[in-house]
């Protein structure tokens, strides 16, 4: 068992982790508009991929559908990737872009 | 065509010679090498050169493998279509447990069709199929009639007859 007090320990992690968890640059998953899937289609990948709510998957839905694009998710790189590949893995048309300082 | 709810998933009935000609083709448009419906299936998901180069050699072929094993998976459905005595009608069962893999492929072959035929997003609308060409028509009526199945499958249309039906109900060949 180690000597060194908890608190002393917890302060070091916290120390080392933060600075880079603030430096890591986000992405933006995107959905973009196609004139061949189905409007309901879409929705119900967005619910099944990310676990939105109807409201919300019908929301950026008709996001993608009026503006021809929709910002479904924001976060770190790695979890982007995957979302953007469950996402064409339903043909999705989508495409990972870093969030803009 | 007609839909009804079978034990284990949905019977679609009166299924034409022609709509079983589109059926039989998802599978075949799914694994199309065609660089136009690739591109599409596939698409450019990064900006940078680098970040799409690393996307195609680590997501892109695990994608191609879930759309082959989804293909075959519709390819053994469409094995078991049954053909009504002496008529040139069908009947196919999907799986409920197939439900997502269907869904999922019809949309693919919706999109790799639009894309051979060369189609665009006006031809697409409800007065496009009178001006489209007889190549771009046949697409957009394929295009739509396998959009009513990924509707039903969806959830999108009522179906009758909730568990009452089963292939075996029909004089087949």
């Amino acid at each position: 068992m180690s000597s060194v007090p908890r608190a002393a320990t917890r302060q070091k992690t916290e120390t080392k982790t933060r600075p880079e968890t603030s430096l890591a640059p986000t992405w933006n998953v995107i959905v973009h508009d196609d004139p061949v899937t189905l409007m309901n289609y879409v929705t119900k990948v967005l619910m099944q991929v990310f676990g939105y709510a109807q409201d919300k998957a019908h929301r950026l839905m008709l996001e993608v559908h009026h503006s021809g694009r929709s910002v479904v998710w924001t976060g770190a790189r790695e979890q982007a990737e995957v979302y953007a590949q469950k996402l064409q893995a339903h043909h999705l048309l989508t495409s990972l872009e870093p969030v803009a300082n | 065509m007609w839909v009804a709810r079978a034990d284990a998933g949905y019977l679609f009935g009166g299924l034409t010679k022609t709509a079983v000609e589109t059926l039989k083709g998802v599978p075949m448009l799914i694994e199309s090498a065609d660089a136009r419906v690739r591109r599409r299936l596939l698409p450019e998901t990064f900006d940078g050169a680098e970040e799409e180069a690393q996307w195609r050699r680590h997501a892109v072929p695990e994608l191609e493998r879930l759309f082959l094993s989804r293909a075959q998976l519709v390819r053994r459905d469409l094995a078991g279509l049954r053909q009504l005595k002496d008529v040139d009608v069908w009947v196919l069962l999907i799986p409920d447990s197939h439900v997502n893999a269907w869904t999922s492929s019809l949309n693919a072959a919706r999109l790799a069709l639009y894309e051979l035929a060369e189609l665009t997003p006006e031809l697409m609308d409800r007065e496009g199929l009178d001006q489209a060409a007889p190549k771009q028509r046949e697409a957009l009526l394929r295009i739509h009639m396998l959009a009513e199945i990924q509707c039903v499958l969806l959830g999108d249309v009522e179906v009758d007859g909730e568990g009452e039906w089963s292939p075996d109900d029909f004089a087949l060949d």
